[in-house]
C-alpha cells in the first residue's frame, strides 16, 4: 500500500496517469465513506492534501475556487457572499457545519451524487470546471459535467482543479424541499438565477443529474401570473423523477411543479425591476 | 466531579475488550424465507472458525415468550436472519471471512403484512409453537396452531360473547359487541409502520466460559431474563450463567432478552476463548424493530357524547420471531381502550408472525400504536357529534373509583388535570376556534406482576453500596436509586454507590422496562433500609412485588398496579401545496406522582417527545421483498436538534403520591395530538408517518 | 506508513495502513475511546473530533489526512472547561454516547461566536449542532447549556 502526497497539481496528474488504479483523495469524505463500507479496496492512494494551489480562492471577474476549497470556507468567505450570493447560499445549505468542514467543491462535483445541492446552483450560475490531465487542461461547463448517476464526463486520468463562476448573478434563489428531518438531504432542490433578463432554473435531487430547460425558461414573463406555473408544469412533465426514502416519483413530480413556480415567483420582483430599468 | 458521561470517562459495552478475545461476524440470510441447503466455507482461511446451524441445533430453541428461535437459523425466516457465525483473532479477518462463506438456499413462500398473514392461503412462518416457561412468559400465552397467530389477547366486559378466534377482516356485530345503545358510531382503521430504535451505541457483547460457567458482558435491559434463557439453552442452572451489564449508549427496548449473546456464547464455547460480537449500524435494522400494527377502532356514543361501547382490533406485526410481541399485543390491546368509561368493551389483539425482521420492546411498548388509533377516533367522534374534542374527553375520562375495561378500579388517576394542562399549553379555546390544534390523552400500564429485590451493604462508616439489577441506558437510574437510598439512609447521595448490575452480585429484578424501576426499586429500598436498620446496620435486603395480571381470554383482572398517565397537545401549520407539516408547539403533560430527580425526569419527557416527533413526521421502515430499504442513517432519519425546537412539558406531582415512571409516558399521546391538529385543517390522517406526501394523500378534498 | 500526529497537544507516532480511518487510530491505537463509531457515514456526529479547532467526522477521515493538523479529542478537554461545566450543570446528557461530539462541536461554535463577537440565538445553536444526533433527545438541555456559556 502506497500513500502518495504530491506537492503540485502537475505532479498529481502525472501520478494519476502512472497509477490508473490508485484512488484519488481530495477532502476524503466520499472516499472515506466508500472505504469504510468496504466498497473501495484501495491499495494505492494519491492524496491532494499538500497541493496548496488547489486551496486557492480568488475573486475578480470570475470567482475561482480551487477544487480542495471546503464548503465551509465558501460559506464564510465575505467576498463570495458579496459577489456570489447564490454560491454562498447553496454551500451553506449542505448538511451540517461539520460535514461542510471536510466536503470540498471538487469532491461534490466529482462525486456527482444526485442529491447534492451545489451542482444545481453552479449550473444555474453558468459555472465552469477546469479539468487537468497529462494531456492538458479542459474547460467544461458544470452543466456538461454530471452526466448520470454518480457519473461525470471526466476522463479516468482527469482531475478537477478549479471551479469558475462568472460574476453578476446577484438575483438568485435556492429552494431545498426536505420532507423529513431538517438535516435530511433534499427531496427536490431548485436553483434559479437571473442574468441579463434571462432566468436559469435548475432542478436537482429528482433525477440522476440536475435538469435545466432553457427553452422553457425563455418563455418566462414575470408580469404574467400564470407564466411561472406553466414553466413549472413543463419541468414536472419533462423530468422522469426518481423515488426514494424522501419521496415517491409521483410526489417529486408534483413538487417540481410547486417548487419551480415558487422559485420563479421569488425572482419575479427583481426581474420586473430590471425590466423597468431597462426601458 | 463532572459526570463521567460528558468527558467519556466510562466504558460502554461497545468499548470493552478482554485479553485473548476473538471477533465474531455473522453471515445473514438475503432471503425473507429460505431453507439453508448448503454451506461452503472452503474459501475461508484455516485459522478462522466457522459455526453452522447444524452444530448448534442440539441446543434447541429459545425465546422469552414463545420458544421459536434457534441460535443459528437452518431455516431463515427474515432477511438478515443469522445463519452462520465466523470468528477470527481480529475483526478485519472475521469480516473478510464472513464475506467468503457461500450459503445456498431454497426459497420458501413469504408473507409480510400482518393481516395478509391471517388470510386464507398465507404461508406459515413457523410450523410449531412452543410456549416458553421462562419468567418473561408471565401471562397465559395463546398461540393458535395452524395460523400465524403466536398470541391472542382478548378483552370482553361482562355479558359480551367471545367472538371469532381470529380474523383479518372483522364484520362488526353491534348486538354482540354492545353497540345497541349507541346512537352514533365511528369506525376507522389506522396503521403505524415499523421503526427502528437507533440507539446511538450498536449492540455489542462479549461471551466467555470459565470453569463451566458462562459469563456474558453485554448491553441489556433484562439481565435476569437473559441469564435464565441462556442457562436453559446451554443446559445450565441459572447460577452458572453470569450477566454483567455496563451502562448502555441508549437502548429504548432494542437491547432486551437474548439478542446476539447466544451466538457469542456458542462461538466462545467452540473456541474456548472469549468472543466479542458487535453489530454494524446496517445490522441493527434487522436485529429488532418496533411492531408495525394495524389497529381498527369502532366507537359508539350517545348523542350527548357519553361513550357507550368500544371495539378494538389490533393486528400486531411481530416479524419472524415472537420475542415479547405477545406482551406488546396485550398492552396495545388495553391501551387502545383509553382512559374512558364505557358500558361495553371488546378488544382482540393478535400478535402475528410475518417474514419481516423481528419486532420487540420499544419505548411505549404497544401503547403508541393503539393510542394513535384510539385518540384519532375520539376526535372523529367529536367531529361527528359537533362537540369540542376536549369537552368530549372530559365527559368520559376515568376518575378515581371508576372501573377500567379490565374490571379494575382506578386510583390515583389525574387524566382531567393532564388534559387541561395540555389544552392550556396550546391556548385551547373551549367551544371556539381551535383550527390547527389537537389534543390526546392516554394511559399505559406498568409491568404487572413484577418483582424487585435490592441489596444494601455498608462499605465503611459513611458509605453504602446498593446492589440493584436495574440497568442504565441513559435514564439516570443509578443516580435516582442512589438518591432514593441516600434519602432513606439519611446520608448524601454521593455516599451511596450503585454499581452496574452483575447477576452474580445483585438480587433478582424482573427487568428494566416498562418505566418501573424508579418506582419498584424505591419501594424495595424502603424495605432494604428497614432491614438494615433492624438487623445491625451492615446489610439489608428488600423484596417487593406488585401483584396482578390479566386473564388473557377475558382481559379481566389487574392490568397495572398503577397507571402511567399522559396527555399531549400540538399546534401545527400545513403547507397545502407540499404537505409539509410544521410544528408550532408540542406539549406533553405526564403524571409523575413524585419526582425523584427533576433534570432526569425532564430529560425522559423531552426524549420521549423527540422520539414521538420522529414517529409522527418521518420515521418509517420500508421493505422491499423483506429487505429494509436504506438501512443507514442517511436514508433513515431520526430527529435532529432542528426538529424539536417547539417542545415543552409538565410534570404533574401530587403530595404523598407514589413515584410514577416517566420513561415512556410522553411518547404515545404526541402522535395523535399532532394528527388531531392536522385533521382540523382539512385532512383525515390514519397512517403514520405524516410525511408531506402522506399528508397530501389524506387531504379530504383530494384532487 | 508512519504517521506523526498531534493529539491533544502532544506529538504521537503510529504505524498504520494508509486506508485506516482516524477514528480507529484514536480508539484502537491511542486508547482514546471518546470518539465513537455509530453510523459509519460521517452523519451522526459521535465520531467528532476537532482538527485545528474545527469539527470533523473522524470515522471517514483517512488517518494520513490528519497529519500536520492539531487533533483535539474529548479527552483533551479539561474537566473545568466552561462547556463541560455547563453540560454538567444543566444535566445535558442521558446515555452520553453523543456527548463528546456535542461538547467538541459546541466549543468550536462558541469560539467562532466569540471571534465574531456575536451572541447566538437558540436556532443558531441548534443549527450548529444539527449534525450531532442524540437519540435520547437531550437537545433542549444541550442548547440550554450552550446558550448559558455563550451569554
Amino acid at each position: 500500500m502506497t500513500w502518495m502526497a504530491p506537492p503540485t497539481v502537475a505532479e498529481a496528474v502525472r501520478l494519476k496517469a502512472e497509477w490508473p488504479e490508485a484512488t484519488l483523495v481530495a477532502g476524503g469524505t466520499f472516499v472515506g465513506i466508500l472505504t469504510r463500507q468496504g466498497l473501495l479496496a484501495g491499495d494505492d492512494w494519491i492524496s491532494l492534501q499538500d497541493v496548496g494551489e488547489l486551496r486557492e480562492l480568488s475573486t475578480g471577474s470570475e470567482l475561482a475556487l480551487g477544487a480542495m476549497v471546503t464548503h465551509r470556507r465558501i460559506e464564510l468567505d465575505p467576498d463570495v457572499a458579496a459577489g456570489w450570493p447564490g454560491v454562498r447560499q447553496v454551500f451553506a445549505a449542505v448538511a451540517s457545519p461539520r460535514v461542510r468542514n471536510a466536503a470540498t467543491i471538487g469532491g461534490v462535483l466529482g462525486d456527482a451524487d444526485y442529491a447534492s445541492d451545489p451542482p444545481a446552483m453552479l449550473i444555474a450560475l453558468d459555472a465552469w470546471v477546469e479539468a487537468l490531465s497529462v494531456r492538458g487542461l479542459r474547460r467544461v461547463p458544470v452543466a456538461d459535467l454530471i452526466v448520470g448517476h454518480y457519473q461525470t464526463s471526466l476522463e479516468e486520468d482527469e482531475l478537477i482543479t478549479r471551479v469558475l463562476v462568472p460574476r453578476g448573478r446577484q438575483h438568485v434563489t435556492f429552494r431545498k424541499l426536505r420532507t423529513r428531518s431538517r438535516e435530511d438531504r433534499p427531496c427536490v432542490a431548485v436553483a434559479a438565477s437571473l442574468h441579463e433578463g434571462r432566468v436559469s432554473v435548475v432542478v436537482g435531487a429528482v433525477a440522476e443529474r440536475p435538469r435545466r430547460f432553457p427553452d422553457l425558461c425563455a418563455t418566462w414573463d414575470p408580469a404574467d401570473g400564470a407564466s411561472a406555473g406553466e414553466i413549472a408544469a413543463g419541468y414536472a412533465d419533462r423530468i422522469d423523477a426518481i423515488g426514494d426514502n424522501r419521496g415517491s416519483a409521483a410526489y417529486r413530480t408534483r413538487m417540481i411543479a410547486v417548487e419551480v413556480r415558487r422559485a420563479l415567483d421569488t425572482l419575479a420582483p427583481a426581474a420586473l425591476t430590471a425590466q423597468a430599468a431597462a426601458r | 466531579m463532572t459526570d463521567p458521561r460528558i468527558r467519556a470517562s466510562m466504558r460502554y459495552p461497545n468499548d470493552l475488550t478482554v485479553p485473548g478475545m476473538w471477533h465474531a461476524r455473522l453471515v445473514r440470510s438475503p432471503y425473507a424465507a429460505a431453507r439453508v441447503t448448503g454451506i461452503d466455507a472452503s474459501l475461508v482461511p484455516q485459522d478462522v472458525v466457522v459455526l453452522t446451524p447444524s452444530e448448534v441445533e442440539p441446543l434447541g430453541r429459545y425465546g422469552c415468550q414463545i420458544s421459536d428461535q434457534h441460535v443459528l437459523a437452518g431455516v431463515a425466516r427474515h432477511v438478515g436472519d443469522p445463519v452462520v457465525a465466523v470468528a477470527a483473532a481480529d475483526e478485519a479477518t472475521a469480516r473478510e471471512a464472513a464475506s467468503l462463506v457461500e450459503v445456498s438456499y431454497e426459497e420458501l413462500p413469504v408473507v409480510f403484512d400482518e393481516r395478509d398473514a391471517l388470510r386464507a392461503g398465507a404461508p406459515l412462518v413457523h410450523d410449531t409453537r412452543a410456549v416458553s416457561d421462562g419468567d418473561a412468559a408471565y401471562f397465559g400465552l395463546r398461540p393458535i396452531e395452524g395460523t400465524n397467530v403466536c398470541h391472542r389477547f382478548r378483552i370482553r366486559t361482562a355479558g359480551l360473547p367471545q367472538g371469532e378466534p381470529y380474523t383479518a377482516d372483522p364484520e362488526p356485530d353491534d348486538h354482540a359487541e354492545g353497540f345497541d345503545g349507541a346512537q352514533v358510531i365511528v369506525d376507522e382503521t389506522f396503521r403505524m409502520p415499523a421503526v427502528q430504535h437507533v440507539a446511538m451505541e450498536p449492540h455489542a457483547c462479549i461471551a466467555g466460559w470459565r470453569d463451566g460457567r458462562l459469563e456474558v458482558t453485554t448491553g441489556t435491559q433484562t439481565p435476569f431474563n437473559m441469564r435464565q434463557d441462556l442457562a436453559r439453552l446451554f443446559g445450565l442452572p441459572d447460577t452458572d450463567v453470569r450477566v454483567v451489564c455496563p451502562p448502555m449508549g441508549g437502548s429504548f427496548g432494542a437491547k432486551t432478552f437474548v439478542r446476539n449473546e447466544a451466538i457469542a456464547a456458542a462461538v466462545a464455547r467452540r473456541l474456548d476463548r472469549p468472543v466479542r460480537l458487535a453489530l454494524d449500524r446496517e445490522e441493527e435494522f434487522v436485529t429488532l424493530t418496533r411492531h408495525a400494527a394495524t389497529v381498527r377502532v369502532r366507537l359508539g356514543a350517545a348523542r350527548d357524547g357519553r361513550f357507550v361501547a368500544k371495539r378494538v382490533w389490533c393486528w400486531v406485526n411481530t416479524g419472524a420471531y415472537a420475542d415479547c410481541g405477545p406482551g406488546v399485543a396485550m398492552k396495545m390491546g388495553y391501551a387502545g381502550v383509553g382512559p374512558y368509561r364505557f358500558d361495553h368493551v371488546a378488544v382482540d389483539s393478535f400478535c402475528v408472525y410475518t417474514n419481516l425482521p423481528p419486532a420487540g420492546a420499544f419505548r411505549g411498548y404497544g401503547a403508541a400504536q393503539s393510542v394513535w388509533a384510539s385518540e384519532r377516533v375520539t376526535d372523529l367522534m367529536a367531529a361527528e357529534l359537533g362537540v369540542d374534542p376536549v369537552e368530549l374527553r372530559r365527559r368520559n375520562l376515568l376518575v378515581d373509583g371508576d372501573r377500567f375495561c379490565t374490571g379494575e378500579t382506578m386510583h390515583d388517576v389525574h387524566f382531567q388535570e393532564l388534559l387541561d394542562d395540555a389544552a392550556r399549553a396550546v391556548d385551547w379555546q373551549p367551544g371556539g376556534d381551535n383550527r390547527g390544534k389537537g389534543v390526546a390523552v392516554m394511559l399505559k400500564g406498568m409491568q404487572t406482576p413484577s418483582r424487585a429485590e435490592v441489596g444494601l451493604r455498608r462499605v465503611d462508616d459513611g458509605r453504602f453500596e446498593v446492589l440493584s439489577g436495574t440497568t442504565e441506558m441513559g435514564q439516570g437510574s443509578a443516580k435516582a436509586i442512589a438518591r432514593l437510598a441516600a434519602d432513606l439512609l439519611g446520608v448524601d447521595a454521593d455516599q451511596v454507590e450503585v454499581p452496574p448490575p452483575d447477576t452474580d452480585r445483585v438480587p433478582y429484578d424482573t427487568r428494566t422496562t416498562s418505566s418501573r424501576s424508579t418506582h419498584m426499586m424505591g419501594r424495595a429500598l424502603e424495605a432494604a433500609v428497614d432491614d438494615l436498620k433492624n438487623s445491625g446496620g451492615d446489610h439489608g435486603h428488600g423484596r417487593i412485588a406488585n401483584e396482578g395480571g390479566l386473564d388473557v381470554d377475558t382481559g379481566q383482572g389487574i392490568a397495572s398496579s398503577h397507571w402511567h398517565q399522559g396527555a399531549a397537545a400540538a399546534a401545527v401549520e400545513v403547507d397545502d401545496e407540499t404537505g409539509l407539516l410544521t410544528l408550532r408547539s408540542v406539549h406533553a403533560a405526564s403524571y409523575a406522582g413524585r419526582v425523584v430527580d427533576r433534570a432526569a425526569a425532564e430529560l425522559q419527557q423531552e426524549g420521549s417527545m423527540t422520539m414521538a416527533i420522529g414517529t409522527t413526521l418521518f420515521e418509517e421502515l420500508t421493505f422491499d421483498q423483506g429487505h429494509v430499504v436504506g438501512p443507514n442513517l442517511s436514508d433513515y432519519n431520526i430527529p435532529s436538534a432542528l426538529d424539536c425546537a417547539a417542545v415543552s412539558q409538565t410534570l404533574l406531582e401530587v403530595e404523598g403520591a407514589e413515584v410514577h415512571g416517566l420513561g415512556e409516558t410522553a411518547l404515545p399521546p404526541v402522535p395523535p395530538a399532532i394528527g388531531n391538529a392536522l385533521a382540523t385543517l382539512g385532512y383525515r390522517p390514519t397512517e403514520l408517518p405524516l410525511t408531506p406526501e402522506r399528508v397530501l394523500g389524506c387531504a379530504e378534498d383530494a384532487s | 506508513m508512519n504517521l506523526l500526529l498531534q493529539v491533544n497537544g502532544a506529538p504521537v507516532q503510529v504505524d498504520v495502513e494508509p486506508g485506516v480511518m482516524l477514528l480507529e487510530v484514536l480508539r484502537d491505537r491511542l486508547g482514546l475511546p471518546g470518539a465513537r463509531g455509530t453510523c459509519g457515514v460521517g452523519l451522526c456526529g459521535t465520531c467528532t473530533v476537532l482538527l485545528d479547532g474545527e469539527p470533523i467526522s473522524s470515522c471517514i477521515l483517512l488517518a494520513p489526512l490528519a497529519q500536520g493538523h492539531a487533533i483535539t479529542t474529548i479527552e483533551g478537554v479539561p474537566d473545568d472547561d466552561p462547556v463541560v461545566r455547563a453540560f454538567d450543570r444543566h444535566h445535558a446528557f442521558q446515555c452520553g454516547y453523543c456527548i463528546p461530539g456535542m461538547v467538541l462541536t459546541a466549543r468550536s461554535f462558541l469560539a467562532e461566536c466569540a471571534r465574531a463577537r456575536r451572541c447566538p440565538s437558540r436556532e443558531q445553536i441548534a443549527e450548529s449542532l444539527g449534525g450531532n444526533l442524540c437519540r435520547c433527545g437531550c437537545y433542549v438541555k444541550i442548547i440550554d447549556a450552550v446558550q448559558e456559556v455563550s451569554s
